[in-house]
């Protein structure tokens, strides 16, 4: 390492080291800790069977959620991420939109879920809105960058002969971008479900509610069968995702 | 019986008179005229970089010149602008590229050529009239590719891409087609095949082509006129009738050497 490498290495352990001992954060408080982890895992071997029917009917819920809540929120973010991208709409157009994006997504999806348990009440529908709003703010950008990026020679083309905006993107832009839509859909599918099951923490719905309730009565036990289907529902959704995704994503193409 | 291809009149369709023009980075024009016969072929060659895509783009109203003057027909070419949009809707372009759409199907792709006619409604919801799916049948058939309409643009050879991108120009019924190197990268066979494809659609319609080349012995085979652009001007014009080669610039015969030296890339 460079003598400048040794220095900047050296400033940053140093401001590490002082962040922690302004904060407390001993580790010797974490080592010392580890015995009340093997008390609560003793708890939560100590499973009760006679709740998994209730788990997975709250699973089933928290999948409807994130079912409704990316459908809904594709559906809205496909026309947004056409208005936001900047080799499609004007910078009148895209620059409000892109503003509007970013704006949205700057809430995790839990803080809206607070917002709308104000405004619609507590459960599942808050965590849908919550979920789709979540949604918007991020398949919108993914989007308009995958449509920013592609090749630019069609949509040239298609203008230089006297076709539309409007048929530019119906036969251009669509047809081109809609390849990565799936993966897209996928993977939001899978990322909401895992969301959604901590959005009943703040009573939106879901079985995240049932495992914060357990654990605040420290029920471990009975919170760890909600918490292993959950981890059951995760693996099982994206073992199934990468099934669908090596079978239908289109392979890339390359040349004229 | 061709709506679309009715010639535009005038004996030379195309006309640049003193034209200076900027495209990308450095691929300009410094004062280049050209007057172009109507149904004839004409090519441009020169080394990557010369200005020969510039030169094609002026010619559908993609790029505006900074000096000089383009005509078209009677029109002064403007992508953008409605005046033009009639006669634009006439003029193929097919870029280096191609400009495919890789993910659709070869049928849609012919299909976008006839996009400019058709009403921006009807051609929103992604439907096309039976007519012109039926011509865009017709069409591949013509160009070789009878029946492969369902196949997807990404699955096609090389060869096969250009018929598609031909087809997809024919769809206009255009008057004049632009095109730019698209035999280049083919094998002479291919080459060939696709440039006899250009000769007979000029045969049956009197379209007027517009070609650039990278091979010189193409261009000399095919066009009657030849015009080699060299650090964006037109340094050569010649005329190819059969084995004899006129230098219009000079009246000097041996010209082939000199074209070729001119397009060699250094």
């Amino acid at each position: 390492m460079t003598p400048s490498g040794n220095l900047v290495a050296g400033i940053i352990v140093a401001l590490v080291v002082a962040a922690s001992v302004n904060l407390g954060a001993n580790p010797g408080l974490f080592i010392g800790g580890l015995p009340n982890l093997w008390i609560v895992a003793e708890e939560m071997i100590q499973v009760d069977p006679g709740l998994v029917p209730d788990a997975l009917l709250a699973m089933a819920e928290t999948i409807q959620m994130a079912f409704v809540g990316t459908m809904v929120g594709v559906a809205i973010a496909l026309p947004m991420s056409l208005l936001a991208a900047r080799n499609i709409a004007p910078a009148y157009v895209h620059a409000p939109v892109r503003a509007l994006l970013a704006a949205v997504r700057t809430f995790p999806s839990i803080l809206w879920a607070i917002l709308f348990v104000i405004m619609v009440g507590i459960g599942p529908f808050a965590g849908i809105l919550a979920i789709i709003m979540y949604t918007v703010g991020f398949v919108a950008k993914l989007q308009y960058e995958v449509i920013e990026a592609i090749d630019p020679e069609p949509m040239d083309a298609v203008l230089a002969i006297g076709a539309s905006r409007l048929q530019l993107v119906r036969h251009v832009v669509i047809p081109e971008s809609a390849s990565h839509l799936l993966g897209q859909l996928l993977y939001m599918l899978d990322y909401n479900i895992r969301q959604t099951s901590i959005l009943g923490l703040v009573g939106a719905g879901g079985i995240g509610f049932y495992v914060i309730t357990y654990l605040q009565f420290f029920e471990y036990g009975k919170a760890a069968v909600f918490m292993l289907v959950v981890l059951a529902s995760v693996l099982a959704i994206d073992w199934a995702s990468t099934r669908i995704r090596d079978r239908y994503i289109v392979r890339p193409y390359s040349g004229p | 019986m061709d709506e679309g291809a009715r010639p535009i009149g005038l004996r030379r369709i195309i006309q640049m008179n003193d034209v200076w023009a900027t495209y990308g980075s450095g691929h300009a024009l410094r004062g280049v005229s050209a007057s172009i016969e109507s149904g004839s072929n004409y090519a441009i060659v020169g080394r990557s970089g010369s200005g020969k895509s510039t030169l094609l783009r002026l010619m559908n109203g993609m790029l505006a010149p900074e000096r000089g003057a383009v005509r078209v027909g009677y029109d002064v070419p403007d992508a953008r602008g409605r005046r033009f949009r009639r006669t634009l809707r006439t003029i193929g372009y097919i870029p280096q590229n191609l400009g495919l759409v890789k993910n659709t199907t070869v049928l849609r792709n012919v299909l976008l050529g006839a996009l400019p006619r058709l009403g921006a409604v009807q051609s929103a919801l992604g439907r096309f009239p039976e007519g012109e799916v039926a011509e865009a049948e017709r069409v591949l058939a013509s160009v070789g590719l009878g029946g492969m309409g369902h196949r997807k643009a990404h699955a096609l050879s090389g060869g096969e891409r250009r018929r598609v991108a031909i087809a997809r120009a024919l769809m206009q019924h255009p008057t004049i087609l632009l095109a730019d190197e698209i035999v280049s990268e083919l094998d002479p066979g291919t080459a060939r095949e696709i440039m006899g494809l250009v000769s007979e659609a000029q045969r049956r319609t009197g379209l007027t082509a517009v070609m650039v080349h990278h091979d010189v012995s193409l261009a000399l085979e095919y066009a009657s006129r030849v015009a080699v652009i060299s650090e964006g001007k037109k340094v050569l014009e010649i005329g190819v009738d059969g084995d004899s080669i006129t230098d219009f610039q000079t009246g000097s015969q041996s010209t082939r050497e000199a074209v070729e030296a001119y397009s060699r890339d250094a």
